[in-house]
C-alpha cells in the first residue's frame, strides 16, 4: 500500500527532526559546549547529505515521467467531464488488464477526478478543468465497481459528485494484466 | 539587566509600537473563533453534531479566510513589533492598515453568513459566478472586495517597512545583505530583523499585486461575464498569491524568534554569510515554488511540475540549516531559561522544522497523484500554523506581558503549553492518517468507515482550543490591565 508507506517515511523523517529538538530542549539547563556539534562545518556537513538526498529523491521519483500517457494499441480511452455535480463517463465501462487514457475537462468549475477502490483507498486523480482536458493513464488490475469522488471543492453539492465506473474482466486475447 | 528593567523597557517599546500589540489581540481572538469553527466542523464529519452542508462549506470558508487573516496579522504585528528597534516607522500607516484589514472582516463576514458565500478562501476561479444557487453575486462581490481591503492594507505596510528600510539602509540590496553574499564582506551588516522583513516585503508584494490582479478580474467576471480569464492562468495566479500570503506570515513571526531568544540565551542571533544566503534563497523559493499546487493539472508545462516539486525540496534547507540549526546551536548549553514565551517560540520552529517532512512530500508528483486534496493536505499545513506561525504569535504575546512572576514555567502556564502542543500533534496525526486513508479534504459528510477519525480529531480540537483560549485570556487581561498599570 503506497499511502502506508508514504505515512511510514513521512513520520520517521519528522521524528528524525524532532530529536534533536527534543534532546537539546532537555540539556538547556547543563553547560553544555555550542561547539563541535553546531559549528558552520556541521551545518556544511547536513546541507551536503541534503542535497544529496534531494538529488536521489528527484532522479528516483522523476526518471520515469509519473504523467506519462502513451497510446497503444490494446488503449482504451474515456472521456470524461465534470459538472455541478455530477460526471459523465464515455464510455462508462473500461476492461481490466489494458491501459485507459482518461480524457478529463470540466464543464463548469474546476473539479477533481480521485478514483477509489472497493477499500475506499484512492488509486490515483488528476484535476478537471474548464477549457482544458488533463489526461491521465492507468491500468485497472482487477475488475470490479470503482468509485469516483471530487477532490475539488466545487461548491455546496461536492460531497455528491460520486459516480461508478465497471471494470470488466481482461479480455482473454489480450494476455496476462500489465 | 534586570528583569525588572527589562519589564519597564518592553513596557515603553511596546507603548512605541502603537497599535501592534492591539493587532495580535485581535489576531488571537479571530485564532480562537476560528478554532471553534474547526471543532464544529471535525465535529460535524464526525456526525457528532448536525451542520447543513451548505452552512458548512460557509463556515469552511471562513475558517480559512480567517485563519490565513490572523495569521498574516499576527505575522506583520510581529515584524511591524520588531522593525520599529531598527528604523523609524510611521505608526499612522499601521493604523490605515490595522482599519483596512477590518474593513476587509467585515465585508467577508458579511458575505459568508449575511450573502451565504461558500467558495472557500482560495476563490477558485470560476467558483464565485457558479454557486448552483447558494449565493448571489453580490455576496461574491463583496468577499471579493473584503479580500482586496485587506490585500492593499498589507502593501501600504509593506510600503512603509520598505521607505523605512531604504531610509537607513540606502537599498534593498544592502538590507536584503547582498555584499556578504556574493563578496563575503560588509561594513555594515543588517540585523537579521532587517534581512528578514526585506524578504518578506519583495516576495509578498509582488504575492499581493498579483492576487489583487486575478480578484479584479473575477470582480468584473461577476459582473460582467462574457469578461472572462483563462482558467488555467487564474489558478496560477491563485494559487501563486496564496502560497506567499500564508509563506510570509511564518517568515513575518519567525522574526520573533530572532528577537526574542536571544535575550534568553544571552546569544545574539548573528546575521551570518549562511544567514544571509538562505534568507535570498527563501526570497527565491517563495516565488517559484508554487505549482507544487497544480501538479495533478497535466495541461501545465512538465518542467513548471518539476520545479514544483525540487523548489519544494529547496524551500526546506534553509527552514532546516539556518532557522532550525541556528535556534538550537543557540539553544543548546545556554542555560535558557524556560517560561510560557521561549518555550512557545522554541515549538514554533520545531513544528514549521517537523512541517517541512510531509510538505516535501506532497510535493513530489508521484506522491501527490495519491495525497493531493486529501486530508493529507490539512495535515501538513497544521503542522505549520499550529505548531509553527500560530505558536510564534502566542509566544510573542507571552513575551509581550512577561513579568517575574512568568519568569518560572508552572502550573497553568505549563498545563495549557503542553495541552497546546499535545493536542496539536494528536490532531495533526489523525489528519496526516486520515489522508493516507484517502479520505478527501473540504468534505461536508463523510462516509461511515472515515466517522472515527472524525470524532478523535474532534476530542484533540478541543484541548487545542482549550489551552489557545488560555494564551489568549492571559494575553488580554495583562495587556489591557496589569502589565500596562505598572
Amino acid at each position: 500500500m503506497q499511502q502506508q508507506m508514504i505515512l511510514v517515511v513521512t513520520l520517521l523523517g519528522m521524528l528524525c527532526v524532532a530529536i534533536p529538538f527534543i534532546l537539546i530542549a532537555r540539556s538547556t539547563a547543563s553547560s553544555v559546549s555550542p561547539t563541535p556539534l553546531f559549528d558552520d562545518s556541521s551545518r556544511r556537513t547536513l546541507l551536503w547529505v541534503l542535497m544529496i538526498l534531494g538529488v536521489a529523491v528527484t532522479v528516483a521519483t522523476l526518471w520515469v515521467w509519473p504523467h506519462r500517457v502513451v497510446a497503444g494499441a490494446s488503449t482504451q480511452a474515456v472521456n470524461v467531464t465534470g459538472h455541478q455535480w455530477s460526471w459523465e463517463f464515455e464510455p462508462n465501462t473500461v476492461k481490466a488488464g489494458s491501459p485507459v487514457i482518461f480524457n478529463v475537462h470540466a464543464g463548469d468549475v474546476n473539479h477533481g477526478m480521485g478514483v477509489y477502490d472497493a477499500n475506499k483507498r484512492l488509486l490515483f486523480q488528476v484535476q478537471a478543468m474548464p477549457g482544458y482536458v488533463n489526461r491521465v493513464e492507468y491500468t485497472f488490475d482487477k475488475p470490479g465497481t470503482y468509485q469516483i469522488l471530487c477532490m475539488e471543492f466545487c461548491g455546496m453539492g461536492h460531497h455528491l459528485m460520486t459516480a461508478d465506473l465497471t471494470v470488466t474482466a481482461a479480455d482473454p486475447n489480450q494476455g496476462a494484466p500489465q | 539587566m534586570t528583569t525588572q528593567t527589562l519589564d519597564r523597557d518592553i513596557s515603553s517599546e511596546r507603548r512605541g509600537a502603537g497599535l501592534a500589540p492591539i493587532a495580535l489581540l485581535l489576531a488571537g481572538a479571530v485564532f480562537l473563533l476560528m478554532m471553534v469553527v474547526g471543532l464544529l466542523m471535525r465535529a460535524a464529519q464526525g456526525n457528532l453534531v448536525t451542520i447543513d452542508p451548505v452552512l458548512f462549506y460557509q463556515l469552511m470558508t471562513a475558517h480559512g479566510a480567517g485563519m490565513v487573516g490572523a495569521a498574516g496579522l499576527s505575522g506583520a504585528a510581529i515584524m511591524w513589533y520588531f522593525l520599529g528597534r531598527h528604523v523609524a516607522l510611521n505608526a499612522k500607516v499601521f493604523a490605515i492598515f490595522l482599519g483596512l484589514f477590518l474593513l476587509g472582516v467585515v465585508l467577508i463576514l458579511g458575505a459568508i453568513f449575511v450573502g451565504g458565500f461558500g467558495a472557500a478562501w482560495t476563490f477558485l476561479y470560476p467558483l464565485p459566478a457558479h454557486s448552483g444557487g447558494a449565493w448571489g453575486n453580490n455576496a461574491a462581490i463583496a468577499f471579493l472586495c473584503g479580500l482586496i481591503s485587506i490585500g492593499v492594507g498589507f502593501l501600504l505596510f509593506y510600503l512603509e517597512a520598505a521607505r523605512a528600510i531604504l531610509a537607513k539602509y540606502g537599498s534593498l540590496s544592502n538590507a536584503m545583505a547582498w555584499p556578504l553574499v556574493f563578496s563575503g564582506k560588509m561594513d555594515h551588516v543588517p540585523p537579521p530583523t532587517i534581512i528578514a522583513s526585506t524578504a518578506v516585503i519583495i516576495f509578498n508584494s509582488l504575492g499581493i499585486v498579483v492576487g489583487a490582479a486575478v480578484l479584479v478580474i473575477s470582480l468584473i467576471n461577476l459582473m460582467v461575464p462574457a469578461f472572462a480569464i483563462d482558467p488555467l492562468l487564474a489558478k496560477n495566479m491563485i494559487y501563486f498569491f496564496g502560497h506567499v500570503f500564508i509563506n510570509a506570515a511564518i517568515y513575518m513571526a519567525v522574526i520573533g524568534v530572532y528577537e526574542i531568544i536571544p535575550q534568553y540565551t544571552g546569544r545574539p542571533w548573528k546575521s551570518s554569510r549562511a544567514f544571509a544566503i538562505a534568507w535570498s534563497a527563501i526570497l527565491l523559493f517563495v516565488l517559484a515554488v508554487y505549482p507544487h499546487h497544480l501538479l495533478q493539472d497535466t495541461v501545465m508545462p512538465g518542467w513548471a511540475l518539476v520545479v514544483g516539486q525540487v523548489v519544494s525540496y529547496l524551500s526546506a534547507l534553509p527552514v532546516l540549516a539556518v532557522t532550525a540549526f541556528g535556534l538550537l546551536s543557540y539553544v543548546r548549553g545556554s542555560g535558557m531559561r524556560w517560561d510560557l514565551a521561549s518555550a512557545l517560540l522554541f515549538i514554533g520552529v520545531f513544528g514549521w522544522s517537523i512541517g517541512v517532512v510531509p510538505a516535501v512530500i506532497d510535493g513530489m508528483i508521484s506522491a501527490n497523484k495519491l495525497m493531493h486534496n486529501t486530508q493529507w493536505v490539512p495535515g501538513h499545513f497544521h503542522t505549520y500554523l499550529l505548531l509553527g506561525e500560530v505558536a510564534m504569535s502566542f509566544g510573542v504575546m507571552a513575551w509581550l506581558v512577561r513579568s517575574r512572576e512568568q519568569a518560572t514555567f508552572n502550573g497553568l502556564d505549563r498545563t495549557a503549553f503542553w495541552g497546546y502542543v499535545g493536542g496539536s500533534v494528536g490532531f495533526i496525526l489523525v489528519l496526516l492518517t486520515a489522508g493516507a486513508m484517502s479520505v478527501p479534504r473540504r468534505w461536508a459528510v463523510h462516509a461511515p468507515e472515515w466517522i472515527a477519525q472524525d470524532r478523535v480529531s474532534a476530542v484533540f480540537a478541543v484541548v487545542i482550543l482549550l489551552g489557545a483560549t488560555y494564551f489568549v485570556t492571559r494575553y488580554a487581561i495583562r495587556l489591557l490591565t496589569v502589565h500596562d498599570g505598572r
